[in-house]
């Protein structure tokens, strides 16, 4: 008995030291993955049938006050719809004055969630889109209302995304309104981050929007991240205490947009938009370059620590 | 008449499967915190009355199952579930005269060891530490758990002939 415990206990051991230092162990995950994924949908079988049957036997003047409350909030997205479309153009005419590279749209996929981590102390979600749909490690996960996280693990058919909450995420933020540079740290509260090494006499206020800036280029730029919440300034320390909550909705979200942004670093992209340019001179036509091609190639090797 | 020989161990093996299940279902998360370590239960009461049957290599299998299922680093769960399965295996002749109350007594100790090297472990794999007594919350719940959970097993092992 006491041999197996030791063969066991090696074993393990073995394997935890493999699986946290090399990655030859990804494909026995990936395999085992698949034998033990659809454990993630038979255990969201109650929590389904429980929204089917709410849905099913949800009132009729429920139902209107939401139809109501939804074409009011569409009739003031279209309105901005129409502005933007101006914007978006000028934004573009403007660029090419500056002769940078055009901001292509980034391209999305959205992904169902299937799964949240029983650890309540780590934050994780287990999404229905994997290798195959092309997601790849550190792809930057969003919903309707701002950046969520970032894809941590990839198997074939699912993902595993680490969110913007748990303890060891941090992103580069921006202060949308002066452009203030800050670190939004995970908590392990789901309604918190923390902005940290923020000077004392930095310009921040409650109720400034946090946008994602782009520097650690994982996330794209210009993202709503979080809105600041809370400004301690304790002038006995060095650092003011910024308290942020998250703009997207981590723990209610069940659709999630998967970003396919432009992944090159700011030299690659002048040297293909001047690439491009030279091109177009060369052909001698007119028309605007407007769309760039994503390079393929990846700068970064991926991490195992998805901190930046 | 010939004596039915079948021993019908497939119902262990959907016990533990549906212990799988529960490890992952999603809860409130006020209940999270407390949520009972169900494979550990499970391949307690089993590694206690059919030893024969499910031990350490079940328990290291299904640690292995779950570490995946959890995203944990591999071998983690496994680990802990094999020393769970162990220490019952070496208090097994007197667990198994103790009255009810007294088997939960010892389950809290043996679950609580292995909390702590799942907490070791946890921080080892380079997460924050959680606070202590939370993190041991699970622990207490099951021990509270073990009487019901240990009926409900004994009528399926008695009724379901599973020898």
């Amino acid at each position: 008995m006491g041999v197996r415990l030791l063969v066991f206990t090696g074993l393990s051991i073995s394997l935890m030291v493999t699986d946290a230092r090399l990655d030859t162990l990804k494909p026995l995950r990936a395999q085992m993955s698949l034998i033990v994924a659809p454990l993630y949908w038979l255990a969201g079988v109650p929590g389904r049938a429980w929204d089917a049957a709410t849905e099913q036997f949800s009132s009729r003047s429920e139902l209107l006050a939401e139809n109501e409350k939804l074409k009011a909030e569409m009739l003031l997205l279209q309105r901005r719809l129409q502005k933007l479309a101006a914007l978006t153009e000028q934004n573009v005419r403007l660029r090419e004055l500056l002769n940078s590279a055009a901001l292509v749209d980034d391209k999305v996929l959205v992904a169902e969630l299937i799964g949240v981590d029983p650890n309540p102390y780590t934050h994780r979600l287990v999404i229905d889109k994997g290798e195959q749909d092309g997601v790849f490690l550190g792809q930057p996960v969003l919903d309707a209302r701002g950046l969520m996280g970032q894809v941590v693990e990839v198997m074939p058919y699912t993902a595993r995304v680490l969110l913007l909450t748990d303890t060891t995420h941090s992103i580069p933020v921006q202060v949308n309104r002066n452009g203030l540079r800050a670190i939004a740290s995970g908590t392990g509260y789901p309604d918190r981050l923390e902005l940290r090494y923020v000077a004392d006499t930095a310009d921040i206020r409650e109720g400034d929007l946090l946008v994602s800036s782009g520097l650690g280029q994982r996330f794209p730029a210009g993202y709503p991240v979080a809105t600041v919440t809370e400004v301690i300034r304790d002038t006995g320390q060095p650092f003011a205490v910024v308290r942020a909550i998250p703009t997207a909705a981590l723990n209610r979200s069940r659709y999630l947009l998967l970003v396919f942004s432009d992944r090159r670093t700011p030299e690659e992209r002048a040297t293909d938009s001047a690439l491009a340019q030279k091109h177009v001179d060369h052909q001698q036509t007119a028309a605007p370059v407007t769309e760039v091609k994503p390079s393929t190639e990846k700068k970064t090797e991926p991490r195992r620590k998805p901190v930046e | 008449m010939t004596i039915h020989k079948r021993s019908n161990t497939e119902l262990i093996w959907l016990s533990l499967f549906l212990g799988l299940i529960l490890s992952v279902i999603p809860m409130p998360a006020f209940l999270e915190l407390g949520r009972p370590l169900w494979l550990a239960l499970l391949l307690s009461y089993w590694t206690l009355y059919l030893p024969h049957r499910v031990g350490m290599t079940s328990a290291w299998l299904c640690g292995l199952a779950l570490d995946v299922l959890q995203g944990s680093v591999l071998g983690q769960n496994a680990l802990v579930l094999v020393l769970v399965s162990f220490l019952v295996q070496l208090l097994q002749q007197r667990l198994r005269v103790f009255p009810i109350w007294q088997q939960c007594l010892v389950l809290l100790v043996v679950l609580g060891l292995a909390q702590l090297v799942q907490l070791w472990l946890y921080v080892l794999a380079g997460n924050h530490p959680p606070p202590i007594l939370i993190y041991l919350l699970p622990v207490l719940v099951s021990a509270l758990l073990w009487p019901w959970l240990f009926a409900i097993l004994r009528g399926v092992r008695i009724y379901g002939r599973v020898t």
